[in-house]
């Protein structure tokens, strides 16, 4: 029974953390149909912003020194405005041209943006320690849960709440999701096309700085390759989500988080570590099935 | 008085012209049916007057002011509102939703709400299923609910592009009815455009022809129905 | 056929130039290069066999491919298993099975080999991947690179983990270098011309007229990325006898973007973009690499900071991308009257805001 409830802890603190990630990712593709290859490098640039940049190993925490009340709203600017500053000097160039084009300047943007961190902080993993407390276990009902994992999924389902709020209760929101499904037409509703899309950038941007904060807080160092690795599975998980499907995108979060979890679990000891292996196998054998992503919304044209 | 002037403009989509040279003007409570065959250009017109595909030349003035080049967003602002083609319902928005997307640029927003209740006294249908999702709705349902969308945004032209697509004749009527009525009601202008031209008895007011690009023929609407020349022009002067 | 003999007279001439070219540089360098030059010259012939492979696939379907380096990173290690001598593979690959173990092949039999392996890899994902909708498949492909990269970082048995295998034979040279893009520029013109490539760039300039007309577009996808998967595994085979060693990280995002902004350097569509893209870039990297050293000016010694190099070839890619979508060679061919069959099928859509 512990055991169980210690499955379902990790699968939802894991999911959670992809849902975040495919999120970001879905906000941005809905409003641009823009795959942003460079949110995994706004994550890890997120992590570093916390570090005074240095190339030694022992990291000099800055920002990350400052309490939580503080630390947090600063990080989540940081996120906005770094997303919010590639939409004005990047992708507001590409708006129109084909999704191709779109995907390979995003990751241009993302290997400079990655080259900058590791000019400024090298390619070592850093060490840096947030909120050591938030390490201990809380016994609930028998199992030993780590506080983090509990304060992971509550901070997930708040931000999912907000957002959900967010999107269908206020103006902006309703704008975004017109938007979303029709730009052409909310904007001849006069629908501010740069509006719609500042605020796509600058939410997930945001969402990039809590995965990083998450990220930091659980694995205790900075690394250049964290952001990528969550990117990755978050991509997946739009995928199999149904690109363009918001609601999708966080469902294939949790289900890709399980899935990993059940496999990380079932599998043998020495097959483990390629546990990401084993989930792209179970992708695969979904989209066999069903090409189209497991929630694609009724209105979606195939845009190839 | 003037309220939308199209001075020579002319649109390419690649090599290929659209519209050459077309220059029409629309008084404050006027009707203007716009008419011809396939491909004649209409909706490319429609089109350029609201900023979604760029004129090559000529220029369009709205109340005296130019908005050749301004975005959609800018055009629809200043009083414009295009019930495109295919009615672009957002599927996946409720109706009342649907409704309200385009209030966000009202100044007048105390309106707002009394505004939804004249739309849903007009379309009853639709006060019924306010928050049911707008895919569900029938073609004759989504195309009541963009206009009524397009009322909402308390336009001072409403551009209808093809109202009659698809749906059956006897909604088509009562499309045309409520068209008739609102303007009547609330003084509305009105720029339809419609591959048929028997409507444009029901409508009045002003009609034009158009065909490869160009404006054909212009006149009152009650004269051209009659006029031989407007078949003709369907299929070619000096064909036969 | 007299239609295809027609087609091949007119476009033969830009596989020649490109071959051509490609070996009046290798001549060069062979003569007037020192050592490190000659050794850049063989990367850049390296690289030009991935950027092919690439384009056959990117430039033929329209379709973007980020796992396209993970082919190389197939071929590669199947050349490590190969060739390294059973000596040494006994100790440092223990999981490998007992016929590959006591296997070695010289290179010109372990390179084809690899090629294939790589293929069959190909198509076996690209039976999955190539039925997604363009852009869930080009998220996919990144999937696989991602996949790859995992599996060959964590199989200590079988390919060492994080860490490098050494011990393949270093029998790479300019001369194998060029013979490796001259078959790889081969093979992609082949393509192209094939009934499956008219078919495939007809899908990419015109989808909806192409499935009209019955183009089975899953099954061209399919093609064109075996065949690219097999000219970039010959290319990772090489690129393991070039270095002597393999690693899982060499094949891994810096390597995926460096390539693919040499496409987009290029110009996408174009075979000749595909290499011109590789040379100017390559001549670039080679810049930025003495910039890094340092340049000596009297006594003062300037040297620009590590790293100076990526964000430099970033920044020029997204730049060549809003200025010059279509690359240096504005994805026209080399030739003297260019490539009527292939033009017409490729003409470039012009969108509404070009013309503004």
């Amino acid at each position: 029974m512990t055991a169980v409830l210690q499955i379902i802890f990790d699968a939802l603190s894991l999911g959670s953390l992809y849902a975040l990630g495919a999120l970001g990712i879905a906000l941005i593709f809905g409003v641009m149909r823009l795959v942003n290859f460079a949110h995994g490098d706004f994550i890890a640039f997120c992590v570093f912003a916390m570090l005074w940049p240095s190339i030694d190993a022992t990291a000099v925490v800055f920002a990350g020194m400052l309490p939580f009340y503080l630390l947090i709203p600063l990080l989540l600017i940081i996120g906005a405005a770094l997303s919010i500053l590639s939409e004005i000097i990047v992708f507001r160039r590409f708006r129109n041209t084909n999704p191709a084009t779109m995907m390979i300047a995003s990751f241009a943007l993302g290997f400079v943006i990655r080259h900058i961190l590791l000019m400024f902080y090298s390619s070592r993993p850093k060490s840096i320690t947030l909120w050591p407390s938030l390490g201990l276990p809380v016994d609930f009902l028998g199992a030993h849960i780590p506080m983090l994992q509990v304060v992971t999924i509550v901070i997930t389902l708040v931000t999912l709440a907000v957002l959900v709020l967010f999107l269908k209760r206020t103006r902006y929101g309703l704008e975004m999701r017109a938007a979303a499904e029709n730009f052409t037409m909310a904007r001849m509703l006069g629908v501010r096309a740069n509006g719609v899309i500042l605020l796509a950038f600058a939410i997930s941007g945001m969402l990039a700085a809590a995965i990083g904060l998450i990220l930091a807080t659980i694995s205790g160092t900075a690394d250049i390759n964290m952001g990528a690795n969550v990117m990755l599975i978050a991509f997946i998980a739009t995928v199999i989500g149904g690109l363009g499907s918001v609601p999708g995108a966080v469902a294939g979060g949790f289900i890709i988080g399980a899935a990993s979890v059940i496999f990380q679990a079932t599998l043998p000891h020495d097959a483990r570590v390629f546990r990401d292996a084993f989930v792209y196998g179970a992708v695969i054998v979904v989209l066999l099935v069903r090409p189209q992503g497991l929630f694609a919304p009724k209105s979606a044209k195939q845009r190839v | 008085m003037t309220l939308l002037a199209v001075d020579d403009i002319t649109v390419s989509y690649g090599r290929l012209t659209a519209l050459r040279g077309v220059t029409l003007k629309i008084a404050e409570g006027e009707v203007l049916f716009v008419t011809g065959p396939n491909g004649a250009g209409k909706s490319t017109l429609l089109n350029a007057i609201a900023g979604v595909v760029p004129a090559g030349s000529g220029s369009i003035t709205m109340d005296g002011a130019k908005v050749t080049g301004a975005s959609p967003e800018d055009i629809a602002r200043r009083g414009f509102s295009l019930v495109p083609e295919g009615r672009n319902v957002f599927g996946a928005l409720s109706i009342e939703e649907n409704l309200k997307v385009g209030t966000g640029m009202r100044a007048d927003r105390h309106k707002i709400a009394g505004d939804l209740e004249s739309v849903y006294a007009e379309f009853p249908m639709l006060a019924d299923r306010r928050h049911t999702a707008a895919g569900m709705l029938s073609g004759g349902q989504q195309q009541m609910l963009v206009i009524g969308r397009a009322l909402m945004t308390a336009p001072r032209i409403m551009a209808i592009d093809e109202p009659s697509l698809g749906l059956a004749p006897k909604i088509i009527d009562q499309v045309y009815e409520i068209l008739v009525r609102l303007r009547a009601q609330r003084k509305l202008t009105l720029l339809i455009v419609e591959q048929s031209s028997t409507r444009a008895m029901m409508t009045g007011g002003r009609m034009i022809l158009i065909r490869g690009g160009r404006i054909v023929l212009e006149g009152a609407a009650a004269d051209m129905i009659e006029d031989e020349r407007l078949k003709q022009a369907y299929f070619g002067f000096g064909d036969h | 056929m007299s239609q295809r003999a027609s087609v091949v007279r007119q476009t033969m001439l830009t596989p020649i130039v490109l071959i051509v070219v490609l070996l009046v540089m290798a001549t060069l360098s062979y003569q007037f290069g020192s050592r490190a030059f000659n050794r850049t010259a063989v990367e850049m012939f390296i690289n030009i066999m991935v950027v092919v492979g690439l384009y056959v696939f990117v430039g033929n379907s329209g379709l973007l491919s980020f796992g396209h380096i993970s082919f190389m990173c197939l071929g590669a290690y199947m050349t490590a298993w190969l060739a390294i001598p059973p000596v040494m593979k006994s100790i440092t690959l223990k999981g490998l099975p007992a016929w590959l173990l006591h296997t070695q092949l010289p290179m010109w039999v372990a390179t084809p080999i690899s090629g294939v392996f790589a293929a069959l890899f190909a198509l076996a994902v690209g039976r999955v991947i190539m039925r997604l909708s363009g852009i869930a498949a080009s998220i996919a492909t990144f999937g696989l690179l991602g996949v790859v990269n995992n599996v060959y970082s964590n199989w200590d048995s079988v390919t060492g983990g994080q860490g490098s295998i050494v011990g393949i034979p270093p029998t790479m040279n300019v001369w194998i270098g060029w013979l490796g893009a001259a078959v790889a520029i081969v093979i992609a013109y082949l393509y192209a011309i094939s009934r499956s490539g008219l078919a495939l760039r007809a899908t990419r300039d015109e989808p909806v007229a192409a499935s009209a007309s019955g183009i089975d577009i899953v099954r061209e996808r399919l093609i064109a990325f075996v065949v690219s998967a097999f000219i970039i595994g010959i290319a990772g085979a090489l690129y393991a006898h070039f270095l002597s060693i393999v690693n899982p990280g060499a094949f891994y995002l810096r390597t995926t973007f460096i390539t693919l902004s040499m496409l987009v350097v290029g110009g996408m569509y174009s075979l000749s973009g595909a290499v011109t893209g590789v040379v100017a870039i390559s001549v670039l990297i080679e810049l930025f690499r003495n910039l890094e050293k340092g340049i000596s000016l009297g006594a003062l010694k300037i040297a620009l900071p590590n790293g100076v190099q990526e964000i430099a070839i970033g920044i020029i890619t997204i730049v060549i991308l809003m200025y010059l979508p279509t690359g240096l060679t504005r994805n026209q061919e080399f030739s003297w009257r260019g490539w009527p069959m292939l033009r017409r099928w490729s003409r470039p859509v012009r969108t509404a805001k070009e013309l503004n």
